[in-house]
């Protein structure tokens, strides 16, 4: 089994991260999991992470409609931190709004990191393929 | 010829006579002739006397030579008249006649000519031909006739014409009755005693337009003139024309049927209809250009130009349009014009403007057609709006589509998820945990449908009535009801509503805004100060503002101000935000035909502006 070191879930709903949770750990190995419950919590702890030189996700999993600062908000913070290496952000939303999937075209086509987009529920073998990109 | 010393006497006289005269024997030879005849006739005595008169002028007719014969048997006779061309080659006409010359024994010795200039009578009289028929003619052409009448012998003198157009025969002979008989019976006979009578009594003339019934009984239009004649002051009678002119009125009356009916087309038009000269003054409007400009009648408008209608920018505006018609002679066709009159009224105008040619082509006015499109214009913004408010609308709702669909499909791709697990997960514990997130998830469900429903139930409950309220005493049983919660958050409301003040709202819809936005602001109080909240009642023009002003924590609208008012957006970690409460608040507002409006500034508070509209 494919072993990564750090993944990162964005999501306000305690039952997505249970299944994101759930379907990772049958499809790869994972020293830690952190899962955040709005966008501005994820911020602020990768940032403090940053500052601290300690690791960061390698993969983000990252939902859309969230209290605070939502995922678009979040990317657009995100995307100005200093990350050389190369980050797998997966947004998966249950939105099927076209107007989200030109949001997502428009910030893959400006960064370094590696984004893609999934529509709830996520399943378990787009999972195994995600983390066996990364 | 031997001249005996009598007969020379007798010559001299006769060389001194002013007349042309000379003397022949029966011979026909001259025997004497006066100075003035020898000058005339460029002769000199010598090469004349004893000559015979008919060597001197070859052209006389032979028939003179009976005549003269004839005098000298005593007879005397008028010669007629000669022509002849003097040294100038002037064409003179000269006429002859003769008496006997008789001696002392009262002998016929031979006749005496003389001889007068008649070239001036002649021309004259030829003048006077010409201008007779001439008059004749003119009289004929334009049907003009003559009449006289002889107070004295009583007797009417018709011309031919004059008869002609009685239509009796030429040889006719009315008198004064039978004369003003012919005249219809009414105004026309009426008016010609009447002129007759005054011409009498203060010499007054008379023209006038009348009709008569000829003799073979057609009604036909004449013009009678006539003036009183004098001698030594004394009336003598009356003399006149008569003219023919049925055809003119006639033709008159034709003419006057056409304008009227033009006339009658241009004000029943359903369109305003002017013509204006070069000064753009007005020359002829339509009953519709009278209505719109509000005149009473034409003659308030007729002369005036677009400054005495219009206010001074629309006055300058269509002045300009109108001398560019008439310089450039290119008609403006249904262009689109805004006009403001003198009291300010503002109308649309479908304009159009044509240019009026004199016979050198160059113009002398114009013609104007408007069309009022007020109405239509109107109709055309109340269409726009309309379609502005279902675009609206119709956005609201994809939006809403996106919102359920976003919300149901979150919960349903949860239920997909658990039930996957659940299918094939085999420990015990884990199995029960999954079922209670399954009926966790259902209740979020259930919660969700419900919300849904709610803002459906406002957005197509539009047209419940709306009813006049008490704002003041709704604030107060609002107040009320959260007594309990205000008391556990130590929390004061500030009801500065005047208490007769009222507004028009769905009253349902009034107490959730209250609560909602009273308790979101004891909610969300901030952590260092006792929560305050003040409410206000503004009047502005359509609209009645309820201010609701608090003490929290604030929001950063430059960050959240679009999302503020979205569904399930919250913006402070509060476990009993919604997210639901301000989406459902506007959509009251909103379909109550109001807006809101918001002022925060964090970490003092925030002011939301209730805009309730009054109007409808």
């Amino acid at each position: 089994m494919k072993k990564i070191k750090f993944i990162g879930i964005v999501d306000d709903d305690p039952i997505t991260i249970f299944g994101i949770k759930k379907m990772l750990n049958s499809v790869v190995e994972c020293e830690t999991i952190e899962d955040y419950r709005n966008g501005k919590i994820a911020f602020d702890s990768i940032n403090k992470k940053i500052i601290g030189n300690e690791d960061i996700p390698e993969i983000i999993f990252l939902d859309i409609n969230m209290p605070i600062m939502d995922g678009w908000q979040f990317l657009e913070e995100f995307l100005k931190l200093p990350i050389k290496k190369r980050v797998r952000i997966n947004i998966v939303t249950s939105s099927i709004d076209p107007y989200d999937r030109k949001k997502w075209e428009c910030f893959k086509d400006k960064t370094h990191h590696l984004i893609t987009f999934n529509n709830k529920p996520i399943k378990r073998n787009e999972i195994a393929e995600i983390t066996k990109v990364a | 010829m031997l001249i005996n010393p009598k007969i020379k006497s007798t010559s001299y006289l006769i060389k001194q006579l002013p007349t042309l005269t000379v003397f022949i024997d029966r011979d026909f030879k001259i025997i004497h002739a006066s100075d003035k005849w020898l000058f005339t006739f460029g002769e000199n005595s010598g090469a004349i006397l004893g000559r015979s008169l008919f060597d001197i002028f070859p052209d006389l007719s032979i028939k003179w030579q009976t005549v003269l014969k004839e005098c000298f048997e005593g007879k005397a006779n008028p010669m007629g008249v000669q022509k002849y061309k003097d040294t100038q080659l002037n064409e003179k006409w000269y006429e002859w006649s003769n008496t006997c010359w008789y001696d002392e024994k009262e002998n016929i010795i031979g006749a005496i000519i003389q001889i007068n200039d008649v070239t001036e009578a002649l021309a004259n009289e030829l003048e006077l031909e010409k201008t007779r028929v001439q008059l004749k003619h003119q009289s004929e052409i334009s049907k003009t006739g003559r009449w006289e009448y002889d107070i004295l012998k009583d007797e009417v003198t018709w011309c031919d014409i004059t008869k002609a157009i009685h239509e009796v025969s030429p040889d006719y002979v009315p008198k004064l009755d039978t004369s003003i008989a012919f005249y219809k019976e009414g105004y026309s006979r009426n008016a010609i005693s009447m002129a007759i009578f005054e011409a009498q009594e203060k010499g007054t003339p008379w023209g006038i337009k009348l009709q008569i019934i000829t003799a073979t009984g057609k009604e036909k239009w004449v013009f009678a003139a006539g003036k009183p004649l004098y001698e030594k002051r004394k009336l003598v009678g009356f003399t006149g024309t008569f003219q023919d002119i049925d055809e003119q009125v006639l033709a008159n009356v034709e003419t006057k049927k056409n304008e009227k009916l033009l006339r009658t087309l241009v004000d029943n038009l359903p369109l305003n209809v002017y013509v204006k000269d070069i000064h753009s003054k007005k020359i002829l409007v339509n009953r519709a250009e009278c209505l719109s400009l509000g005149a009473k009648n034409e003659a308030e408008l007729l002369g005036k130009d677009n400054f005495d209608i219009y206010d001074y920018k629309t006055a300058k505006k269509f002045t300009e349009q109108d001398v560019r018609v008439m310089s450039s002679l290119e008609p403006i066709l249904g262009e689109e014009v805004i006009s403001t009159n003198k009291r300010g009224v503002q109308t649309t105008f479908l304009t159009s403007k044509i240019p009026l040619l004199d016979e050198k082509g160059i113009a002398n006015g114009l013609l104007g057609i408007s069309l009022d499109i007020t109405n239509i214009k109107q109709k055309e913004k109340e269409l726009r709006n309309l379609i502005d408010v279902t675009s609206l609308q119709n956005k609201k709702l994809i939006n809403f589509a996106h919102i359920v669909s976003h919300n149901l499909r979150s919960h349903t791709a949860n239920f997909s998820m658990l039930l996957d697990f659940l299918q094939h997960e085999e420990d015990e514990k884990e199995k029960a945990k999954i079922l209670e997130m399954l009926n966790s998830s259902s209740g979020n469900l259930l919660e969700t449908i419900e919300n849904l429903n709610e803002v459906l139930a406002i957005n197509t409950n539009i047209n419940i009535e709306k009813k006049e309220v008490n704002l003041y005493e709704t604030v107060k049983t609002v107040k009320h009801n959260l007594e309990e919660f205000i008391m556990e958050n130590d929390a004061q409301i500030e009801n500065n509503i005047l208490n007769d003040q009222t507004i028009k709202v769905i009253p349902q819809y009034l107490d959730s805004i209250l609560i909602n936005f009273i308790t979101n602001g004891i909610k969300y109080k901030h952590p260092k100060r006792k929560p305050k909240i003040s409410l206000n009642l503004l009047r502005e023009e359509h609209y009645s503002i309820l201010t609701i002003a608090d003490n929290g924590l604030g929001i950063d609208l430059k960050k959240y101000g679009n999302k503020l008012f979205g569904m399930y957006k919250t913006f402070h970690s509060h476990e009993n935000a919604r997210g639901m409460g301000l989406y459902i608040t506007k959509n009251q507002i909103e379909s109550m035909g109001g807006k809101i409006e918001v002022e925060s500034e964090v970490g003092t508070g925030t002011i939301f502006k209730i805009f309730f509209n009054e109007k409808n």
